[in-house]
């Protein structure tokens, strides 16, 4: 099983303070650990909510576009892993591995990825079939 | 340049561990993904189960404390996200308002960090970051 573990920003990670190169080795450790582990798909960190964001809000057809920065500095997600786990204790004991992100009090969230059997009957097999079709063509960009 | 559409859907904070999209929505959504990825732009999608079904792990004091779902005092929650190769954060904007997305949802635009955002001594700190990340490597 896929989970995703959501980095939420502080108000120092929304300020735009860069890593200590202390924190990025003790990251790039953790990172390694996870990789030879066979856990980490995907991992990327985002600007702050000042450079390159926006919001759309969506109202029938109507459209409403926010730019950032946001006021919810502690809410926002400020990075992510993709882990393949064996079960969510197994995420949650890498997640409790991992340094602090922050050099203030942070916090982790982790969240278990939606796959194609969890959508029963109301995926259809023309709807499974199409989802197939795009993943397997995007993993082959990827190569 | 690649940005995430992070998709926030007003009310997912308390949905059941079971709650699940309609057909049609699906269907919908994925004619959407079909677009993005005829165009070029897609290079990564997931959708998350309900936050009922998760953990948070914050750090007092540098000690791992968990707290199990749902989370009761937060008002927005992650329901899933794109990864798009853009040449604008505004070409990404003009992607997000095609969604098929319903009145209760938010899209959130943000633009990922690249090594070269980095200065010299953080980019050699993190030396062997690039090779982790399959998404940057091939797009960039």
């Amino acid at each position: 099983m896929r989970f995703m573990i959501i980095v939420k920003s502080t108000p120092q990670s929304e300020a735009g303070d860069m890593p200590k190169q202390e924190l990025l080795e003790a990251m790039g450790k953790f990172n390694e650990e996870l990789v030879a582990a066979g856990i980490m798909l995907a991992g990327e960190g985002l600007q702050p909510s000042s450079k390159g964001a926006a919001r759309v809000h969506f109202k029938g057809n109507k459209r409403t576009v926010v730019d950032g920065p946001f006021a919810e500095a502690k809410e926002l997600v400020a990075g992510f892993w993709i882990w393949q786990c064996k079960s969510f204790e197994e995420a949650l004991e890498w997640v409790k591995r991992c340094p602090n992100p922050h050099d203030e009090e942070g916090e982790l969230e982790i969240r278990q990825i939606f796959e194609l059997d969890d959508f029963g009957s109301e995926l259809t097999p023309e709807l499974r079939a199409s989802e197939e079709r795009l993943r397997t063509e995007l993993e082959s960009r990827q190569k | 340049m690649r940005f995430m559409m992070l998709m926030i859907p007003k009310g997912y904070e308390s949905a059941a561990p079971d709650a699940m999209p309609s057909a049609e929505a699906v269907a919908a959504m994925m004619r959407y993904n079909e677009s993005l990825k005829k165009a070029g732009v897609l290079l990564a999608l997931d959708g998350l189960h309900p936050p009922s079904t998760g953990a948070r792990v914050t750090f007092p004091g540098g000690k791992p404390q968990v707290t199990d779902g749902p989370f009761s005092e937060v008002k927005e929650v992650l329901g899933g996200y794109w990864m798009i190769q853009v040449r604008s954060r505004e070409e990404a904007i003009e992607w997000a308002k095609r969604c098929p997305a319903s009145p209760n949802e938010t899209i959130e635009i943000r633009q990922v960090q690249e090594l070269a955002d980095f200065p010299p001594d953080l980019q050699k700190a993190a030396t062997g970051y690039a090779e982790m990340q399959p998404h940057a490597r091939k797009a960039s």
